[in-house]
């Protein structure tokens, strides 16, 4: 999808979210009578207009380039929780912990990934984002070491390419 | 006396989920101040509740209700950060000092 006019990149972003909300509803209703499956049509259909209405489906909102790779992005970011949760919970065990303010500098493009910088920052245990100021975080570490994990930009820099 | 695998599995599992929960709620308890328990919970939310989805999908066999507990840490990867984003936020603006150098 490299060359599309907006239009055209908005009627996909529409048939995409349509997709994701009917793959929803089927996982969580498991109907296959097409009697069901045509109420589950209805009630989808009625969520798309209110989501439309409420102007929910902005391209902002809808990142259609990233679809594809936010999957491999949910394994990396669950190792980063794993080994950040081990670092977290020796420190409550051993009690060596030295809490600290550092700030953070962002340099995502578009309000999607400053949030969902500040969201990945929030979801590894043992940081969380407190004050998000254009493109500053003021960011709570428990230890030097998670501070400095943070400080190599590393989350930065995968988080900024998903959205290239 | 025949091992059942998927249970030992899924039993492994539970016990690393209910180690972090055990951890987390020491946390709470012992950490010095409101930022720092925040760290805590969210051990809980990540880790805790992690382990254990994963352990009952491996118990229950891959089907549709799999799927449906895969559900569960998609929907708290986005909302448990605001809530700790929500609180840490509020008792900055309320002029709460994070704690520095803990000296026992």
């Amino acid at each position: 999808m490299a060359k599309l006019n907006k239009d055209s990149l908005k009627t996909l972003s529409f048939i995409t979210y349509f997709i994701i909300l009917f793959v929803f509803w089927f996982i969580l209703s498991g109907y296959l009578k097409s009697l069901l499956l045509f109420f589950g049509l209805v009630s989808v259909l009625f969520v798309f207009w209110m989501s439309y209405r409420a102007k929910a489906l902005e391209e902002d909102s809808l990142p259609l380039k990233i679809i594809l790779r936010l999957p491999f992005y949910w394994i990396w970011l669950f190792k980063e929780i794993f080994k950040s949760g081990i670092t977290t919970t020796a420190l409550i065990w051993n009690g060596k912990y030295s809490p600290q303010l550092i700030s953070v500098k962002a340099s995502q493009k578009n309000r999607t990934g400053i949030a969902n910088y500040a969201n990945a920052i929030t979801l590894t245990p043992g940081t969380v984002t407190i004050e998000v100021d254009k493109k500053t975080f003021l960011v709570h570490a428990l230890s030097k070491k998670l501070s400095e994990d943070l400080q190599t930009d590393d989350m930065n820099k995968v988080i900024t390419d998903l959205d290239k | 006396m025949s091992y059942n695998y998927i249970e030992l599995i899924s039993l492994i599992l539970l016990a690393i989920g209910c180690f972090f929960i055990l951890s987390g709620s020491l946390g709470l308890i012992k950490l010095p101040d409101v930022f720092s328990r925040i760290h805590a919970a969210g051990l809980i939310d990540t880790l805790g509740s992690g382990f254990i989805v994963l352990a009952l999908i491996v118990y229950s066999g891959f089907s549709l209700l799999s799927l449906k507990l895969l559900l569960i840490p998609l929907f708290l990867i986005f909302t448990s950060p605001v809530t700790g984003h929500a609180i840490a936020l509020f008792a900055h603006e309320s002029g709460y000092k994070p704690k520095g150098k803990n000296k026992k």
